[in-house]
Order: C-alpha cells, then sequence, then structure tokens
C-alpha cells in the first residue's frame, strides 16, 4: 500500500444474470500490480462469477472491463486474458486426471511445442513447485489421478505460476487453501507477499478470515452481487470483517450450558475405531452431537464409513453428510429437490411410485427452511454455489427419518453465514432428538458439540465433554507424541 | 494483522506412508498397464501348447490375420472412447466401407476414393454435432448405424463385388520373419501410441476426456478436439473396413456388425475406460488380438459349440475381473 | 470288419462294395470338419444330427479319423472366416461349410484351398471358384409342386402361391421354378402371391388378409413351415380346403394324415434335406480318396407322396422334418446343374 500505480484490469458497472438471477450488479474494482487483493463474502455473493469473468471463462452483460485504459469486454475470452497475463486457480480443481503433472503444465503453457517438450515441462513445473512448496514430494510423470488432493491443489497453483515467453501478470487463487494443511497453506501465503513484492498482483479468494487479513493489502468485501466495502486490510478486524459481508445468522450462542446427556439411557452408537486398541469407544446417546477432532486423516473418516456399513448392515436408518460433495455427495444431473428426496424416497411413495406433489412439497420445505437461494428447486443441483449444494446435501440427510446423521467434514468451503445457519439447524434437531456424530477440521466447530473424541492414529485417544473442552487440551491430545 | 490466525488442524501426512502409498500406486498402475500384455501372453502360450502348429509363421499369419481390421477398428472405437464417447455405428460404418471398396472403389477408383474421403468427413461433422448440440453420442451413431447398413444394402444389395487386386495384393504382403498382421498391428499401436500418449497435440486430446471444462477454461477449442477424434476415428474405420475387405475379397453389407462390440470389448480389455480419457492406444491392439486369440483357444479346445458363446463371455469376465481386483490395489488417497 | 462290410451291404449294392473298400484305405487317417455359421432352428438342428450320426458312424468304421463340426456363435461371416482360419490351422484335410455368405468368406477358403485343404459348401454356398458346391435344385422342386398339380388338376385350376422371406435367394429361386411351371401348364393360373416367411403364423396371417379378394382357390404352393399356416387360415375362413403342397414338417404332414384318414385328402410335399451335411461329408471324403467330381452339385430333393406319407411320418420327431440318411454311394448320383 505504498504508491497508487497505473490499475492492470479496472472493471466499471459490470452485471452478469443468470436467467432471473442477477450474480452481479455493478460492480467497480480494481486490480493494481504488486497489490494482494482479497475478495471476501458469503458463499453465492459473486466472488467466483467475478473471477470467472476476469478470467475470461464467462462474459459480462453490461459495464467496462478496462485494460490499459482501452475497454476490451466485447470479445473478451479465455486467450484475451491469458494475454494480458491473467491467470485463475479456480475453486473446483481444472487440472485432467488422466494426465500426468507434466502434461497438465503443457495444457496451460502453449508455449512448450518443441521437441522434448515433456522433459521441459516436468522441469519447469518442478521448479516453480520447489519455489512454493518447498518438499512437495511430487514427481512430473506422476498421474495427476493418483496423487492426493492436497497435492493436486498445489500442482494446480503451481501451473499458475509457470509460464514460458509470456507475460504474466495477475493470478486469481479461488479457495486455494480450502484442501491445504496448515503447513502448505503457510507457504503458499509466503509466496504470495514474495510474488506480489515483485510486482505482481494476485486476487484471493479464502474463507479464512485470518488467512486473508495476514496477506492482502486490500479486502473487498462482496455481498448479493455487489461490492460493498473496499478498504486496506489493516482497516479491517475480524469483527468488522464479518460484520460488513452482512450475514443474517444470530450471533452463536457460546455460553450455553453444558447438561450431559449421558443419563443412564442406553447410547445409539457404541462402535470401536478398526485400529483401536485400548477399546475406547466412540458413543453417541439420543439429542447429542458427538465431535471427532484431531489432525485431519487420523481415521475419523473410516470410523463414519465403517459405522454407516454396520448401521446399514443391520438395517438400521442413518444419513451420512459428506464432505467431498463432488465425489461423494451430488448427484449432479438431477435437480435439487431430486438430490434432497433422495434418501427420503420410503415416505414420498404413493403405491409404487413417488409422489411428485409431496416431493416438491418437501423440496420447498427444506428450501425455506436450509435458504437454499435458488429461484426454482427443480434447477440442476450444479446450477447452485458451493454452500448452497452443500446445503442441500443437509437437507438431503435432514429430511430423511434417519435418528443418527453422520457428518464428514461438511462444512469445507462454506462461508460464516451459511455456516451460522446450518450449525443453528443442527442444534435445532440434536434438541428433537436426533443424534449427529461430526468430523470436523475446524476447531471453533467443536463448541457446538457435547462430547469430542480426538483422534490420532486411527484410534480415538481422548473423550471430553465440551465443558473440559480447550483448544490446549485438543492440542495436547492430536501431537501428544510431539509434546511428550 | 490483529485478527487471531485460526487453527485449521491439519497436519501432513507423515512421509513414509506417502512413500509406501506411492509405492502400491506406482505398482498397481504397471500391474493395470501390463495386464492386457499379460493376459495375451497367457493365451498365446496356452495355444502354443494346444496347437504347436500355430507356433510358425503360416500359424501366425492364419490365426491374426483377421484381427488386423478388428485392431483398427478398436483404435478408432478408443479414439472416441477418449473423449467419453461411443460409437454404436463402427460395426456398420466399417460394413459401408467395405461396400464402397468392393463396388465403387473397384469400378471407378476416383468416385470410390472421394466416397470414403466423404465418410470421413461425416464423422466429422458427427462430432461437431455431437458436441455442439451436446447430443448423446450413443443415440447419434445409433442412429447412423442404420444409415450406414441402409447405404450398404443400396450399394451391394446381395452379397458379392470384389475387392480391387491391389487391395488383395497389399493384405497379403508376405513381410520376412514377421507375419504381415504382426508388423502391422506393432506399427499401428506404436504409431496411434506416439501420437496419443506422446505428442503435445495427443496431450489435449486426452485432456478433453479427462476434464472438459477445464480444457475450456484452459482456452482450448473442445470442438475441434471432438471434430478432430471423430475424423481420426472415420479414417481408422475406413482402414479397417479396407483392410477387411481385401482379406474377404468381397463384401456383405452385414459383414462387420459384430466390430461394434469387439471394438468396444477391445478397448477396455486393453485397460480403457468409459469415462475420464483414460485410454491406452497399445492395450487397444492387444485387447484386440486377445478376444480374436481367445476364439482361437476356444476353437482349438473343441470347446461344443453350445458351450462356445458362454466360454467367450467367460474369458472376458476373467480378464476383466482381474483388472478389477487390480484397481483395487489402486488406493486412492484422498 | 466283417460287421463293417456287412454293414455296407445292407447300405450299397454288391458292387459299389469294392471301391469303397478302397476309399476306407485311402482316407483312415483323414479328418474333416464342419464349418457352421447358424444353430438356431429346426432344419439346422436337423443338419446337424445327421452330420453327427453318419461321421460317427463312420469313424467307428474307420473310414476317417475324425470328424468334428464347429458352430459360429454369431452367424457372422468374419467370425466364420476366423474360424476357418483356425480350422486350417488344426490341420484338417477337409472342410465342410455351411457358410453365412457366399462372398465374404472367398479369402479363408482360398486361404484353405491353397494349403491343400479340399473346401466343400454346402446349403449356404460359397463363390470361391476352388471349393465344392452342393445344393439342392430348388427351382426343381418349385416346378415338381406345379407338375403334381397339373397331374390333379387336368382341366385347370386357380393356384395361390405362399412364398418365404422377401429377397431371400432361395424365396427367388423357388419362385422361379413355380413361375417355369405355371408357363409349362397353362391351365394352372396363379391368381395370388403372399409371403409366409416361412413361418406358420405369418403363413396363416398373411393368407387369411389375402383370402376374401380371391376367387375360388384349388391349390396352394408353399415353401416349407408354412403349410400348416395355411390350412387354419383355410379353415377359419371357411372355405374349402384346396390342395396344398407342403415342405416335408411334421405338423404339415401329420395334419395332411388326418384329413387322408378323414376325407381322402390327397396331396403332394417336396424340401431340400437337412441331412445334406451326411452328403457332403461324403463327397469331401471322396475327394480326399482321390475322386473326381465337378465342382458344382446338385443335390435332390426329398418328396412325400400319397403312398410315402405313411413311411415318411414313421419315426419322425414331433417338431421334425423328412430327412434320409445318404450313404456314400449317393455321392456317384449327383449331377451337375446345367449350364445358364
Amino acid at each position: 500500500m505504498t504508491v497508487t500505480q497505473a490499475a492492470l484490469v479496472d472493471l466499471k458497472g459490470v452485471g452478469k444474470r443468470f436467467g432471473a438471477v442477477r450474480a452481479l450488479n455493478d460492480v467497480d474494482l480494481t486490480f493494481r500490480p504488486g497489490e494482494c487483493l482479497g475478495l471476501i463474502g458469503h458463499n453465492g455473493a459473486g466472488k467466483s462469477t467475478l473471477m470467472h469473468i476476469l478470467a475470461g471463462t464467462l462474459s459480462a452483460d453490461s459495464g467496462t472491463v478496462l485494460m490499459g485504459g482501452a475497454d476490451v469486454r466485447n470479445g473478451y475470452s479465455v486467450q484475451v486474458a491469458r494475454q494480458h497475463g491473467i491467470r485463475c486457480v479456480f475453486q473446483e480443481l481444472s487440472l485432467c486426471p488422466n494426465l500426468t503433472v507434466a502434461e497438465n503444465t503443457r495444457l496451460t503453457c502453449p508455449g512448450l511445442r518443441d521437441f522434448g517438450w515433456r522433459r521441459k515441462a516436468g522441469a519447469l513445473i518442478v521448479a516453480t513447485l520447489d519455489s512454493i512448496f518447498p518438499d512437495h514430494r511430487i514427481s512430473p510423470g506422476e498421474v495427476v489421478a493418483d496423487l492426493p488432493i492436497a497435492q493436486r491443489q498445489m500442482v494446480e497453483i503451481a501451473r499458475a505460476f509457470t509460464c514460458v515467453d509470456e507475460h504474466l501478470a495477475l493470478v486469481i487463487l479461488d479457495e486455494p487453501t480450502s484442501s491445504l494443511d496448515a503447513r502448505v497453506a503457510g507457504q503458499l501465503l509466503h509466496h504470495v507477499r514474495r510474488y506480489v513484492e515483485s510486482g505482481g498482483c494476485v486476487v484471493l479468494i479464502s474463507h479464512i478470515l485470518g488467512e486473508m487479513l495476514a496477506t492482502c493489502d486490500r479486502i473487498a468485501v462482496m455481498s448479493d452481487g455487489c461490492v460493498v466495502e473496499v478498504r486496506g486490510a489493516s482497516a479491517f478486524t475480524h469483527a468488522s470483517l464479518v460484520e460488513c459481508m452482512g450475514t443474517v445468522s444470530k450471533p452463536q450462542d457460546q455460553d450455553r450450558v453444558f447438561v450431559s446427556r449421558r443419563d443412564g439411557q442406553p447410547p445409539v452408537v457404541e462402535q470401536l475405531p478398526a485400529r483401536q486398541q485400548n477399546g475406547q469407544a466412540v458413543a453417541a446417546w439420543p439429542g447429542e452431537i458427538v465431535g471427532l477432532a484431531g489432525l485431519a486423516g487420523q481415521g475419523q473418516s473410516q470410523l463414519l464409513v465403517q459405522l454407516l456399513r454396520e448401521r446399514i448392515a443391520s438395517g438400521k436408518r442413518v444419513a451420512m453428510v459428506a464432505g467431498d460433495r463432488q465425489t461423494d455427495g451430488v448427484f449432479s444431473l438431477w435437480s435439487i429437490a431430486e438430490n434432497i428426496s433422495i434418501s427420503s424416497l420410503a415416505a414420498l411413495r404413493h403405491g409404487l411410485l413417488i409422489d411428485p406433489q409431496a416431493e416438491q412439497a418437501m423440496a420447498a420445505k427444506w428450501q425455506q427452511r436450509m435458504n437454499i437461494r435458488t429461484p426454482d428447486m427443480n434447477n440442476p443441483i450444479l446450477s447452485l454455489s458451493g454452500g448452497n449444494q452443500q446445503k442441500a446435501l443437509f437437507a438431503r440427510a435432514l429430511a430423511s427419518d434417519s435418528e443418527l446423521i453422520l457428518m464428514d467434514d461438511p462444512m469445507r468451503g462454506v462461508d460464516v453465514g451459511t455456516k451460522r445457519e446450518v450449525y443453528a439447524i443442527i442444534k435445532e434437531e440434536a434438541a428433537r432428538g436426533r443424534t449427529f456424530i461430526w468430523y470436523s477440521t475446524e476447531l471453533e466447530e467443536l463448541n457446538h458439540c457435547d462430547h469430542i473424541y480426538v483422534f490420532r492414529n486411527g484410534q480415538a485417544v481422548a473423550d471430553l465433554p465440551r465443558n473440559e473442552l480447550s483448544e490446549a487440551q485438543i492440542l495436547r491430545s492430536s501431537f501428544q507424541e510431539e509434546v511428550a | 494483522m490483529n485478527a487471531p490466525q485460526p487453527m485449521t488442524l491439519k497436519k501432513p501426512p507423515a512421509a513414509n506412508t506417502v512413500d509406501r502409498a506411492a509405492g502400491g500406486v506406482n505398482r498397481a498402475r504397471w500391474l493395470r498397464n501390463a495386464l492386457p500384455g499379460i493376459s495375451l501372453v497367457v493365451l498365446l502360450a496356452t495355444i502354443f501348447i494346444m496347437q504347436p502348429r500355430a507356433m510358425s509363421y503360416m500359424g501366425m499369419n492364419l490365426m491374426l490375420n483377421l484381427a488386423v481390421p478388428i485392431a483398427l477398428a478398436t483404435i478408432a472405437q478408443m479414439l472416441i472412447i477418449t473423449v467419453n464417447d461411443l460409437d454404436l455405428s463402427l460395426g456398420s460404418f466399417i460394413s459401408f466401407v467395405a461396400c464402397v471398396a468392393a463396388t465403387l472403389l473397384n469400378d471407378h477408383p476416383l468416385l470410390g476414393c472421394l466416397v470414403l474421403l466423404g465418410c470421413i468427413g461425416v464423422y466429422a461433422l458427427l462430432g461437431a454435432l455431437i458436441h455442439s448440440r451436446r447430443l448423446p453420442a450413443i443415440v447419434v451413431t445409433l442412429g447412423m448405424s442404420f444409415i450406414w447398413v441402409g447405404g450398404a444394402v443400396l450399394l451391394l444389395p446381395a452379397p458379392g463385388g470384389s475387392a480391387p487386386q491391389w487391395l488383395q495384393a497389399l493384405v497379403k504382403i508376405k513381410t520376412p520373419v514377421l507375419p504381415f498382421a504382426i508388423v502391422v498391428c506393432v506399427v499401428l499401436a506404436v504409431a496411434v501410441h506416439l501420437f496419443l500418449m506422446r505428442s503435445r497435440f495427443g496431450v489435449v486430446l486426452r485432456g478433453a476426456g479427462g476434464n472438459p471444462l477445464a480444457m475450456a477454461k484452459a482456452g482450448w477449442s473442445l470442438l475441434r478436439i471432438k471434430v478432430t477424434l471423430y475424423a481420426l476415428a472415420g479414417g481408422f474405420g475406413v482402414l479397417s473396413g479396407l483392410f477387411l475387405v481385401g482379406l474377404t475379397t468381397s463384401a456383405d453389407a452385414n459383414m462387420a456388425l459384430r466390430y461394434t462390440l469387439l471394438s468396444i470389448a477391445g478397448v477396455i480389455l486393453g485397460g480403457g475406460e468409459f469415462t475420464g480419457g483414460r485410454v491406452s492406444p497399445i492395450g487397444a491392439v492387444l485387447g484386440a488380438l486377445t478376444l480374436v486369440l481367445a476364439g482361437s483357444l476356444l476353437s482349438f479346445i473343441r470347446i461344443s459349440p453350445d458351450w462356445q458363446i458362454g466360454a467367450q463371455g467367460a474369458i472376458l469376465i476373467l480378464v476383466l475381473a482381474l483388472r478389477t481386483a487390480v484397481n483395487r490395489l489402486e488406493v486412492r488417497p484422498v | 470288419m466283417e460287421r463293417h462290410t456287412l454293414r455296407c451291404a445292407l447300405l450299397s449294392t454288391a458292387l459299389l462294395i469294392t471301391p469303397f473298400m478302397h476309399a476306407q484305405a485311402d482316407t483312415a487317417d483323414k479328418t474333416i470338419a464342419l464349418s457352421n455359421n447358424y444353430a438356431g432352428n429346426s432344419w439346422r438342428q436337423s443338419m446337424l444330427n445327421s452330420w453327427q450320426q453318419t461321421t460317427e458312424q463312420a469313424v467307428k468304421d474307420g473310414v476317417i479319423a475324425g470328424a468334428d463340426s464347429f458352430t459360429t456363435a454369431e452367424n457372422q461371416a468374419t467370425e466364420q472366416a476366423a474360424q476357418i482360419q483356425n480350422l486350417i490351422l488344426q490341420g484338417y484335410n477337409a472342410i465342410v461349410i455351411n457358410a453365412a455368405s457366399p462372398t465374404a468368406l472367398n479369402g479363408a477358403v482360398k486361404q484353405a484351398c491353397d494349403a491343400g485343404i479340399v473346401v466343400v459348401s454346402f446349403d449356404g454356398i460359397v463363390t470361391e471358384p476352388c471349393a465344392y458346391r452342393i445344393s439342392m435344385d430348388f427351382k426343381q422342386s418349385g416346378l415338381d409342386g406345379m407338375d403334381y398339380l397339373a397331374k390333379r388338376f387336368p382341366d385347370g385350376a386357380n393356384v395361390l402361391e405362399v412364398r418365404g422371406l422377401a429377397g431371400v435367394s432361395v424365396d427367388g429361386m423357388i419362385h422361379s421354378g413355380v413361375v417355369a411351371g405355371a408357363s409349362k401348364h397353362p391351365q394352372l393360373k396363379v391368381v395370388g402371391s403372399v409371403n409366409g416367411n416361412w413361418s406358420q403364423t405369418a403363413a396363416q396371417k398373411a393368407v387369411a388378409g389375402i383370402l376374401p379378394s380371391l376367387p375360388k382357390i384349388d391349390a396352394v404352393v408353399t415353401q416349407g413351415d408354412d403349410g400348416f399356416g395355411v390350412a387354419q387360415a383355410f379353415t377359419a375362413a371357411g372355405r374349402p380346403l384346396p390342395v396344398i403342397i407342403f415342405g416335408n414338417r411334421e405338423e404339415e404332414l401329420a395334419w395332411w394324415k388326418k384329413q387322408k384318414d378323414a376325407n381322402g385328402y390327397q396331396s403332394f410335399s417336396i424340401s431340400s434335406a437337412p441331412s445334406i451335411s451326411s452328403l457332403s461329408f461324403w463327397v469331401a471324403q471322396q475327394l480326399l480318396d482321390g475322386k473326381q467330381l465337378p465342382h458344382d452339385l446338385l443335390s435332390p430333393a426329398i418328396s412325400v407322396t400319397q403312398d410315402t406319407l405313411e413311411s415318411s411320418l414313421k419315426g419322425l420327431e414331433k417338431g421334425g422334418i423328412v430327412s434320409q440318411v445318404y450313404s456314400v454311394d449317393d455321392v456317384a448320383q449327383l449331377k451337375s446343374p446345367a449350364p445358364q
């Protein structure tokens, strides 16, 4: 935030409609070199749409896109964007899973054309990976499908910063840290700072407020398709950012009195993790919200799947909300209504067939209850923004008559407002006697749980009621080896 | 910078687990790529034990020369499967080409060549139509299959015609050491492999099958990719028809109908998958050879005619079951 | 050897025994394969049975070392061509073929001939000149039916023709025989023609459809597998039963027998014999033995007359077709078709 330089891109009055939905409304935004611009807002606020317009994959309906002083909105395309040095890492991964890391690099680097391009591309991407994520352990010959999701994300980010004989001026990072762990995310943010200081421009979109405040020079807050506030990052605080986003949810009741529900009745669930050695089972009583904590990938998901299989095998009702909605969650060709009603078909049956009116009624009820933002529940599920898709998945689980609901880190990439809405509904349902088992990677979510099991190496190593919950306690249990 | 850094409870997976998992994945992938080759070798060994006569120049030639058109058809099908489509008209298209070769190409070479080029053009148009109108390829090609058969019957109402002499001579070339059929299969597999798997253009074509949306976002024209692949598939279909009619010397409007399913089975046997752009040209050729040799083996071990269809199916299921088992080994890390 | 000679004596005339003994000596170590494209109807099943019976006996008698049959799964020419190539590899001395296509197997057949293998095709024949072809004289069978009718109706008759499957060559050939018969016997007038598709139900429906528009029908010529349906159509329409020329199927003959017992109904039946496979076997065996035969041969049709009706029906299983076991001496009586 030193000297105001000439703008790279200047958006003036940009608007975009999808049918009746106004996704962007008269957006003014300036992108300058040597600056990291943060873009924040609840899901569906129009951040992704705006970035798609900037990257050339969507075209604006109105307004002007000024680059170097000229309006390029007409005929603007991915190619034009690339000529102006604009690259984008989209929220949904855009690597081809069937190709190797080097081959994927080739797809965005037309400069790699001579004989031996494969080796050259491999060397380039590895060099970039080395500079952003030291000790990344990715080899250029690996097929992307074989990489864990975090490494795919790393490749995708590195690819955006890789170029051959090309002008690179602006990189858009849309939720780049959602599948990275804290250390790697830190490496990325460090690189962003370095790149910006060398004169580049980065647009960063993230729901992790601390990340935004620590990395960005300026932050633009979006709400309902408009930019409502642009300020220097130092002028924001955690609280003022949330306030600016204008989320509708009420502040959470932090001081809720903890009452144990473990009062002599038999538990609904008593499950031993597969690798458990000391006989400590994960138990849940009716009406309880049980949290599974610990570092990512310590056997929490496996426990949920194990539980799911056994409940189904023994014919008991159970529902699961998947975290990875692209692969495990949505039926991408179906409508929102169908996606919600799929786990309740028995209740919607009319004779041998599904009663369409009952299905519509159920969809309408849950649209209202979950506040799913769509003009029509019969639209395809993919027409929803990511957070609203996740809401639909919640609606699917809650609409079923299952007494037990499993949640596998379901809030990944969901904005704060949506999260709060969903938390409230979960508590409401728990109060009605439903049992939730909730794996979460975010510490503050555990505040909503009655009982927390901390996992390490596939085993539940600690069992904490909420009144004993503390960050330090969880950290101790998660990192015991390191601490001891 | 006054906000507290939120704690995200994620830790890099321990180094040794990553390496172990990667090793497992690599071994599984190696096994998966080798599976078509292994099944072919096992099949060949069994055949040589059952029928030592087959282990000769003439023997291999006899067993495999009808495999060449099937291998060509399989490559054509594979190109379509690369972009997650399926060509149900391939068999009737090859029959049509054979009929053209046995009639027009023989009587009016120039007109015949034009018609064959036109066929490739039709395939390119199909690719454009399927892409731009977002039609399901299965439906479009199913419709086309009737058109091709109709055209073939119009050209050749009763079986007959005669393949041009040069074509008959071409497919009967006697190459030294290795039979012509094997030479053609090797050249075909290697050439298509170099093009599709190693060249920078092939990467783009396969990428369109892996993640078409991302390709469009990266600025590639999906239309051009599809048109290219369909035209290439049409080209290989024409080659398959020409080779077939050269071998049989005359044509029949229904002569190659079973190639549709054989080619699909060949691609899948060769390690390809229906979606995701995961294909392998070498595997596809090996798959086609496996299918042909499976037929020979059944005939050599004198399986009763009533059981042959079942036994052929059993071989297919066996190979696919092996493949599923190998896929299980490929632990997909999340 | 004693028993074998005895059997030969039963089968053939004394004169034929001597050459036959020769044959046995020369082909005892030879093998013959049958390549068949389709096994899905009664005629084909009967044809395969006939092959099996004849060859089993021949192997037992030491005439031949082995005779196996192979049927393709999908009735497609390319598949059969591959099968023939496999048979060449397996070292058969002769291959008998019922072909899926008259032309598409030519490449494989030529390869077999080049490898010194005798190729005999029957029923579905191949056009490759090096192969032998045994086909029934379908035109003659059509003509035979008309000849019989001319005798029955010297003063003229209205004839309805029930044809087979449109576009199939056999149908065309039988039809040409019927046309030839009509011009040979001008008193027979063909007043209508329908396609019965060689099926009882299709024939019944087709005839029932055309009957109201026709004058009195005195006679019907059919191609086989459809005569019973025609009779049903006439009965259902309440029209007087015409003379129906049948095609040797059991149900047709059984119906004929019932009518004959009830009201002295007279008719005639003619069709090709599925045992043509056994005839082809003997042709191949004779060729292997060094006998010279023309490349094109006509197999006789089998006919059933009023006098042979009972004997033909006897031993005919339900749904079967009249057949006849050929022996080696029948080969000598085969004729070449008249040059066209």
